[in-house]
């Protein structure tokens, strides 16, 4: 157990000193890998992030989409898990040893996902944030920015992850 | 500084809502017997003398006024004792009491509420009332001395006598002076520099000259320590300055006392210093006895409130949480794989400490859960108000009585079903209760009606019924007005008289033909049931036609903790509440029945069960589908009665309830049998399985 407590790594909330930069665009993001897509999202919402998540073991639910793992025990928490890419109508594939949970507060809902692996905190100026030009039903990620090595970053919607709206879960499943 | 005022603030509403119970207890208590007993009209002149202090110091005007309009009443009458008002009065006096008393909550729930309060000249109609009608006694008995009500005060606005002569050496240096006047603040107020400065700034006000000590009280906070161990002193160069600040200090609040000190100096005002401190003795002496009086009613009422503290109910949970936590780390360290490494040894004296850690462990945990249960006397008392306002409101005659005032029951039940109660109450003396003395008479009964509110436990439950015996209900009318209100869903002749009486508790249902003021304002029992079913209670009701109503609720004890039969389904653990499972057996395949649907089913002491499969009905997988190899377990609830199927069963275990996380809510597992979940001893979760709801899902929707 004292293993899992040393794995947990905080992602400190830095909008504090960000704040203080008047009017500024630029927020501070966290950069993780799922299903071949670059994907980030706001350090604000993140709590922290669990690698070798071998450790926790994931208790099925019944009755709930196959993108929702499950639950696991986070710490005496109960923690809803949502694996990313199954939310993203991709398929499934095995956990690795880089795979980690990200464990997300967004507006007091809070969950983890399962991503493929996490890069690193970087600042993304919202202003070269463009949107996605295709419009589909599963709309997860409102947004995409083209980093200076040319590399194509996209923003997770949030909202719509917590959400979790009934609606789109017809979809899915 | 912000957080530091919002505490004060609840404190104040705290203390003054716990105060304005006591008051509201008191009253009703004393206008059944028709008398104010005289420890009674102390303690409600106490109550009204901290509600004025306190609520001036957080500058509530109008509370602080009305309170002390009902002081100066009160203090007329405990002066003149209760007895010489004639009963008209006295009736009068329980009458504006009890106004009183609901303009002090008005204002008080609009502090809660942080609306403006009323102004204090708008309270004057109100104030002048209560002056008139201490006028009106007042002349009834003729003005006695006006010194001997001076006196008086002065002795109750200082209940205890202050230590004897603290510090004569003590004295500060001031050579000027011929008395002192030592001044004792309340224990545990804050910031005690300040406010002894705040009562020597009203005092100058006042054109007192005097000077006090510590000097510097109010820049040097270190003075609150001395201030709070010795007191303060006044220093006058006259005893009549001292007399006159003496009258100011009575209506000073948190002062816990004071004390004339004469400054033992034989000086030729020695006559003048002599018979003052006579009298300045015989002050405290003369009202001793009335003091004596109320003594023991203080020594009576006091552990009650220095017993208790109240604690934020966040708090309460976080430590409940903190609590189950310890519990289950426990469970993990002790059954850690690694210690079948250790030697025979030290495994055993590992496991003597760990004996003694769980005994501890277990005990933590029942104590932490007994703090959220609070006796449910509280809501009751409400309901002896309420019940004597629509008595004379209605003109009936109603006679309540409560029986398990003590039952103690988690407190957000008791937060959640105090409305459901008051409604009831209300609707049986609205509806329930005959509406003349007559009619009762000649269906043969007493004349006066009767209420009864009873609170009892059985095994794992808590049961509050709300018995009238009044005229009772009348399925067919009940049946008719449904179908005015087009709420029926099959034929009026299909109805039982039990499912007829339950359409009382629909939406939009309301007997009554008139809107009264105390029911029938459309919210109905529909409302009650959902508060009830909200803390996971049921409501039921049964009515005979001429003979009376009784309503039962029945609520789960607690809702976070409990027995729980641990059960494997594939790799899934589920836990069932013990209180649910009559039976668990293991059966051969020719034993089960089918159904024309395929539809499985067992017998069992000569009844037919259903049989459901949980793997099959959660989509779980598992090796175990063969009916031989797993376990049935016969669960039941309030009426139904049905089989499990599982794998197997792993083991008894008391489990803590936790909700399932909020981001999950919008797939109705509640609804599907799943009550919620808990985490195990090995950090693994199971998910508590909801036997009623399990029920509905599973056998009733096909």
């Amino acid at each position: 157990m004292s293993e899992q407590m040393t794995s947990h790594q905080e992602f400190p909330d830095t909008m504090d000193t960000m704040d203080t930069e008047e009017n500024s665009t630029v927020e501070r993001c966290l950069t993780f890998e799922s299903g071949n897509l670059i994907l980030y999202i706001s350090t604000k919402y993140v709590i922290e992030a669990i690698h070798n998540i071998s450790n926790h073991s994931i208790t099925r639910l019944p009755l709930v989409p196959p993108y929702i793992k499950g639950i696991i025990n986070l710490r005496g928490q109960i923690l809803p898990v949502v694996d990313i890419k199954m939310r993203m109508g991709k398929s499934e594939t095995e956990y690795t040893s880089t795979t980690c949970i990200i464990v997300l507060d967004i507006n007091s809902v809070s969950l983890g996902i399962i991503v493929d692996s996490v890069r690193q905190v970087m600042d993304i100026d919202l202003k070269d944030v463009r949107p996605i030009p295709v419009k589909r039903q599963q709309k997860l990620l409102d947004g995409m920015v083209t980093m200076a090595d040319g590399s194509v970053f996209m923003s997770v919607d949030c909202q719509a992850l917590a959400q979790n709206s009934t609606l789109n879960d017809m979809g899915v499943i | 500084m912000d957080n530091g005022m919002e505490g004060i603030l609840d404190t104040y509403l705290f203390e003054t809502n716990s105060l304005l119970d006591q008051l509201d207890e008191m009253l009703v208590k004393d206008e059944k017997i028709g008398e104010f007993s005289s420890d009674d009209v102390n303690e409600i002149f106490r109550i009204m003398h901290t509600i004025k202090g306190s609520s001036a110091m957080m500058e509530f005007g109008s509370l602080a006024s009305i309170a002390h309009h009902i002081e100066d009443l009160f203090f007329y009458i405990r002066d003149k004792g209760i007895d010489s008002l004639d009963p008209e009065h006295k009736k009068e006096l329980f009458n504006l009491m009890f106004r009183s008393e609901d303009c002090l909550r008005g204002e008080v729930e609009k502090v809660e509420n942080g609306e403006p309060l009323d102004t204090e000249a708008e309270m004057e109609g109100f104030a002048k009332e209560i002056n008139d009608f201490l006028k009106k006694i007042s002349g009834a008995a003729p003005e006695e001395p006006a010194e001997k009500s001076a006196s008086a005060p002065a002795a109750d606005s200082a209940p205890a006598p202050a230590p004897e002569a603290a510090g004569i050496e003590n004295l500060p240096a001031d050579p000027k002076a011929v008395c002192f006047l030592h001044v004792f603040l309340d224990e545990g107020i804050g910031m005690e520099n300040l406010r002894a400065f705040m009562i020597i700034n009203t005092l100058k006000e006042c054109e007192v000259e005097f000077r006090y000590y510590p000097s510097d009280m109010e820049s040097n906070p270190d003075t609150c320590s001395v201030i709070i161990e010795d007191g303060f002193y006044l220093a006058f160069e006259n005893v009549e300055m001292s007399a006159k600040a003496e009258d100011i200090l009575k209506s000073q609040g948190h002062i816990h006392s004071y004390e004339l000190v004469m400054v033992p100096e034989p000086e030729p005002e020695q006559p003048k210093t002599a018979s003052e401190p006579g009298s300045s003795a015989a002050k405290p002496a003369s009202p001793a006895p009335d003091q004596k009086a109320s003594a023991p009613k203080a020594a009576a009422s006091a552990p009650v409130k220095q017993n208790l503290i109240s604690v934020n109910l966040t708090k309460l949970n976080d430590l409940l949480d903190i609590v189950g936590e310890i519990v289950i780390t426990e469970s993990m360290v002790t059954s850690s794989p690694e210690l079948s490494q250790l030697s025979r040894d030290s495994y055993d004296n590992f496991m003597k400490s760990a004996r003694q850690l769980r005994k501890l462990t277990d005990d933590l945990q029942d104590l932490s859960m007994s703090l959220r249960m609070v006796p449910i006397s509280g809501v009751f008392q409400k309901m002896n108000r309420i019940v004597r306002d629509m008595k004379q409101k209605l003109g009936k005659d109603v006679h309540l009585t409560l029986i398990g005032e003590d039952t103690e029951v988690d407190k957000t039940i008791v937060d959640s079903i105090q409305d459901p109660i008051m409604h009831m109450v209300r609707n049986s003396m609205d509806h329930g209760i005959e509406d003349t003395e007559e009619e009762r008479v000649a269906a043969g009964k007493k004349a006066q009606g009767e209420i009864v509110l009873s609170a009892s436990h059985t095994s794992n439950e808590v049961v509050i019924s709300i018995a009238d015996d009044g005229k009772g209900m009348n399925p067919d009318k009940i049946l008719a007005k449904a179908k005015e209100k087009g709420i029926l869903t099959k034929p009026e002749s299909e109805y039982t008289k039990k499912e007829a009486l339950g359409l009382i508790m629909l939406p939009g249902f309301s007997t009554n033909q008139t809107v009264t003021e105390f029911s029938g304002r459309g919210v109905g029992m529909d409302v009650v049931k959902k508060n009830v079913e909200s803390v996971g209670g049921v409501v039921s009701l049964t009515s005979e036609e001429g003979k009376g109503t009784t309503f039962s609720i029945k609520i789960p004890l607690t809702l976070s903790i409990v027995d729980g039969m641990k059960v494997t389904v594939g790799n899934s653990i589920f836990t069932i509440p013990i209180a649910n499972i009559r039976q668990s057996f293991k059966i051969s395949a020719d034993e089960i029945i089918y159904d024309e649907s395929g539809s499985e089913m067992v017998e069992r002491i000569g009844g037919f069960y259903p049989i459901v499969r949980l793997h099959q009905f959660y989509d779980i997988e598992t090796e175990v589908t063969n009916v031989e190899e797993g376990i049935l377990i016969w669960v039941e609830t309030s009426d139904h009665s049905f089989c499990l199927f599982v794998d197997d069963l792993i083991g008894e275990q008391q489990v803590v309830v936790k909700p399932f996380p909020t981001f999950l809510n919008c797939y109705e597992l509640k609804n599907s049998g799943i009550g919620g979940c808990t985490i195990l001893g090995d950090g693994n979760i199971s998910i508590i399985l909801d036997i009623t709801t399990l029920h509905m899902a599973a056998l009733e929707n096909i």
